[in-house]
């Protein structure tokens, strides 16, 4: 029998919503099929199946969170028992998979440690290698710094995490704290989803006694949790000693657990009413989980907020000579087939802008002490969805025609909306647009896409008031409202930069010219 | 191919059935892979036939016939006749019992067993000759080779092994006599256990030796402790000697050797042993048809996998290098077996530990203090003589000591010299600590046994982690 593990099937998730079955018990599965979709922090992603065989018992309730590495179906496989080596590789979602590296030359690598030494037991060794962890790289939690196996295996969540956020930059781009925080989620990941019994981890402890650092104790007040409650395996001088990771990974635990519970109430109950949001209820205040999507956003704008200092700049392109040039060119694309919205006349004007200023194609490394700067022009789109905000990028804006420009964010913005992006669309931008306009409205104060470094708000194209010679008149305006992380850029090259988007956006013919 | 020849195909050749190729061959059934082993002497290698085992067997039966013969002072008369026949005999016997127990491991784990000497004939074939007119030859294809041909005593210009006058180490095993007088060319740790061994069945031994200590690869206050013990046995040392020849005049012969001043003296002796160091043995397998690397010693290269330059073709024990021990090439026959099976192994291990069975014994592991530092650390060392063990004065032998070198930071230990009776085993627990990552404070909070040897250990460790009790 093979015991499906929720795979990590983002970069770093901790847990997915099971959002709907697509088998049975008793359905025969092909390898490949789509046994689940399950929504994540990040999206909805369907969850193949690594094996061929008849499905004997699905193991999660649609809409339970399962924490990763919990066992959600299991399958009676056809033929021989797979090796589970082999499973567990095949166990991701296309293009999550990560395949262990060769690490023959490792002892090569091993002499950033004094000595060329890596303190680690021979098993340990032989895991690291099996997992192609680079022993010197791994911070060893045991005494005196040994590595121990859950530092190697942490270590080998947080490269996988690592490499698949890397994979869309060029080379020159190292991965910036955005990554640090998901590989942390992955940690987490790893001790609560452990061995499968995610449940577990919730099961509280009582101890006397917990070694832990204060600021260890600070989080578990914080989540109100009695930090002798929080499950262990690791000693500190013969005495349980305790990690942040320990005490998210059980709040995450008790909150799944606690979930699970609130499913079965209101059978038991049966005078309760559902608290949920789309049942007519007369209470005052009604809860919904901040969790997924929802909290994987808050948890963004936080960081972006509390990181960057945003300083905003507005002004306002008056585009009559746009609004006519995009009345002429959307019957050309009607015919062929392609929407032609003023998103991408404004991709290729903020092109233009960065290349004049590339200070605001940047990204900000604190920990290198360094400002990386892209040569290329990754343009992300949010896109309010009923899910909430999505960012998918359009690629190499500087190299696609407007016509391609167009069909294309017409298709990830449609797609956003459906919830079939691939995570991977999602990453590797360098700016962002946020077209709060076509809601309506004129200016804004954009939260920057963090690690990027500004992001352009755009308020809706309206005849507005505008004053020249002397006179008043009607003109078409398009209000522009840019944030920029005032660490890395002035406020001067803020305006230079809408400047010269203003120049082209009033003066389309430009285009022509990039 | 040659005409009459028999073509067969394996997917793990295994040249040399020593203790690198046998172990590499049972390995490789273990898991699963077709494995035919040629081997072209006899099975159980030098370690077996000629070199660990036998010279255990001397060692430990000649020290039997010393301590009897030395021990009025603990109440026990004896005056013990030691039959070199009957040892020896002995020992025949122990090393057919090990040699037939490996071939049957082998045979056993369903390794096909071929006797003859393997050559190769390309890059995926061996001929195999077998031993003796007309028994002809055949061919092997393999998919994968592990080399395990081993080594052999290095033999010096004016000294050719002749098993008469100069002896080779394997010669010196298999005297049915003991010689009157010996002079002994080498102290490394071959010349210096044999010339104990001698001088225990009362041979007036001499030994040369180029550099100025015994057992110069040792620190000096380790060595000092055995050429002490070896001096009170008998054992004449003569360092800064370079044996040049010797001339042989009835039942005797003159060993002439040059000084460092370039005086030259004569030593007269029944027999001269020479035991300068070992070289591989490549030779008889035509490398060069494979295109396989060398070093300038003439040891296969090969990478953290056992894997030569040729992708496929593996080499492990003597054959591959330094250091030439059998226990080396046990972990490096079971990684290539493992490497081609596919799994993650590496020679990834901290240290390899190594004996020298002399009286007292060796035993060392990791890094002195002074590789520690060489190597960046900011090394502690601890050390605990014998003579404050109160297990030592019971087995009456308390010269040498025990030292343990660790990391001054984090405690990590890193190396262990330990002399004295059975060094050879108390180095077995500093391997395991060094090799598991553990702490000064690891090895001092694990309780031993008292009162054994064990103690002086723990005591040594406790020194270094800065609260020794007994010491």
């Amino acid at each position: 029998m093979f015991e499906f593990e929720l795979p990590d099937v983002g970069e770093g998730v901790a847990e997915g919503e099971i959002v709907a079955w697509h088998v049975a018990p008793g359905d025969g599965v092909e390898e490949d099929q789509v046994l689940a979709e399950v929504e994540t922090d990040k999206a909805v992603v369907d969850l193949p199946s690594p094996v061929a065989g008849t499905v004997r018992e699905l193991l999660a309730e649609e809409g339970e969170v399962v924490p990763v590495g919990n066992v959600v179906v299991t399958i009676d496989a056809a033929g021989d028992e797979p090796d589970p080596e082999e499973v567990d590789v095949d166990a991701g979602v296309d293009g999550a998979d990560e395949e262990p590296t060769e690490s023959a030359g490792e002892s090569d690598d091993e002499s950033a440690t004094a000595g060329g030494r890596v303190f680690a037991p021979p098993n340990v060794r032989r895991l690291a290698r099996e997992l192609g962890v680079d022993l010197a790289a791994v911070d060893g939690s045991g005494p005196g710094g040994r590595v121990t196996e859950g530092d190697v295996r942490a270590a080998a969540d947080q490269g996988a995490g690592e490499e698949r956020t890397a994979e869309p930059k060029t080379e020159s781009v190292e991965a910036g704290d955005g990554e640090q925080a998901s590989a942390e989620a992955a940690t987490t990941a790893a001790e609560a989803g452990g061995d499968g019994q995610g449940a577990s981890t919730a099961r509280a402890s009582d101890r006397d006694r917990t070694l832990t650092a204060p600021a260890t104790r600070k989080l578990a007040r914080e989540e109100g949790v009695d930090i002798d409650e929080v499950p262990t395996e690791k000693t500190r001088d013969g005495e349980a000693f305790v990690e942040p990771e320990d005490v998210r990974a059980y709040v995450e635990a008790r909150e799944t657990v606690a979930t699970g519970a609130t499913a079965e109430t209101p059978a038991t109950a049966g005078d309760a009413e559902p608290a949920t949001a789309d049942t007519a209820t007369t209470e005052a205040v009604t809860t919904e989980p901040y969790r997924g999507i929802r909290r994987t956003i808050g948890q963004q704008m936080e960081e972006s907020a509390f990181t960057a200092p945003h300083a905003c700049h507005h002004d306002t392109a008056v585009v009559d000579d746009l609004v006519a040039a995009r009345a002429d060119l959307k019957e050309r694309a009607a015919e062929r087939d392609v929407r032609l919205t003023y998103v991408p006349f404004v991709m290729k004007a903020i092109v233009a802008g960065l290349k004049e200023y590339p200070v605001l194609n940047t990204e900000l490394d604190e920990e290198g002490e360094e400002i990386l700067y892209k040569h290329y022009y990754n343009i992300g789109l949010a896109v309010a969805t009923d899910a909430g905000l999505m960012v998918p990028v359009v690629e190499d804006v500087d190299g696609k025609g407007l016509l391609d420009l167009a069909a294309e964010a017409n298709d990830i913005a449609q797609r956003a909306r459906s919830r079939d992006l691939e995570l991977a669309e999602m990453k590797g931008g360098t700016f962002t647009i946020t077209n709060f306009g076509a809601i309506g409205g004129e200016y804004a104060t954009p939260i920057i896409n963090y690690p990027e470094t500004a992001i352009l708000g755009l308020g809706a194209i309206e005849e507005r008031p505008v004053a020249e010679d002397g006179e008043v008149f009607a003109a078409q305006t398009l209000p522009l409202s840019l944030s920029i992380d005032h660490r890395v850029i002035d406020g001067a090259e803020a305006a230079g930069f809408v400047n010269t988007v203003i120049e082209y956006l009033e003066n389309p013919t430009l285009l022509l010219l990039e | 191919m040659v005409v009459g020849d028999v073509t067969t195909g394996t997917e793990v050749l295994v040249i040399g059935g020593g203790p690198g190729g046998y172990v590499a061959a049972i390995r490789a059934a273990q898991l699963d892979l077709e494995v035919t082993l040629v081997e072209k002497d006899a099975y159980g290698g030098t370690c077996l036939n000629h070199g660990c085992i036998p010279s255990k067997a001397l060692i430990s039966a000649t020290d039997v016939g010393h301590r009897a013969g030395e021990a009025e002072h603990m109440g026990v008369h004896a005056d013990p006749a030691m039959d070199l026949q009957g040892m020896v005999g002995w020992k025949d016997r122990i090393v057919r019992r090990l040699t037939a127990g490996v071939e049957k491991l082998c045979e056993n784990a369903g390794v096909t067993l071929i006797e003859g000497r393997a050559e190769f004939a390309g890059e995926s074939s061996v001929r195999v000759v077998h031993g003796g007119e007309g028994e002809g030859a055949e061919s092997v294809e393999f998919e994968h080779a592990v080399i395990a041909t081993g080594s052999r005593p290095i033999e010096i210009p004016g000294f050719e092994y002749d098993n008469e006058y100069v002896l080779s180490s394997r010669d010196a095993l298999a005297l049915e006599s003991v010689p009157d007088s010996m002079v002994v060319v080498g102290a490394g740790y071959i010349g210096m256990e044999l010339a104990t061994v001698f001088a225990k069945l009362g041979c007036d031994v001499t030994v040369l030796e180029q550099l100025a200590d015994a057992l110069p690869t040792y620190e000096d206050d380790v060595s000092e402790v055995v050429r002490e013990r070896a001096a009170d046995l008998g054992v004449e040392f003569h360092f800064g000697e370079t044996a040049q020849g010797y001339e042989e005049s009835g039942q005797v012969i003159t060993v002439t050797s040059e000084g460092e001043d370039g005086g030259v003296t004569e030593f007269g002796a029944e027999k001269c042993l020479v035991a300068v160091g070992r070289a591989p043995v490549t030779d008889t397998l035509t490398v060069e048809a494979a295109g396989l690397e060398t070093d300038d010693r003439g040891f296969l290269v090969t990478d953290d996998r056992a894997e030569t330059n040729l992708r496929g073709v593996f080499a492990v024990g003597d054959v591959a290098g330094e250091p030439m021990l059998a226990h080396k090439a046990f972990r490096e026959g079971e990684v290539a077996a493992e490497v081609i099976a596919g799994e993650p192994a590496a020679l990834d291990y901290q240290s390899i530990p190594a004996a020298v069975f002399t009286d007292p014994e060796i035993g060392t592991v990791g890094m002195t203090a002074t590789d520690a530092e060489a190597a960046g650390f900011d090394p502690v060392v601890g050390q605990m003589p014998l003579r404050a063990s109160g297990r030592a004065m019971t087995v009456d032998d308390t010269d040498g000591f025990v030292r343990v070198v660790a990391d001054g930071d984090a405690g990590f230990l890193l190396g262990g010299q330990v002399v004295g009776p059975e060094a050879s085993e108390l180095v077995a627990e500093l391997a395991l600590a060094i090799e598991m990552g553990a702490t000064l404070e690891d090895v001092a909070s694990t309780v031993h046994v008292h009162p054994t040897l064990s103690e002086v250990v723990h005591e040594a460790v406790k020194g270094a982690a800065g609260h020794s009790i007994h010491y």
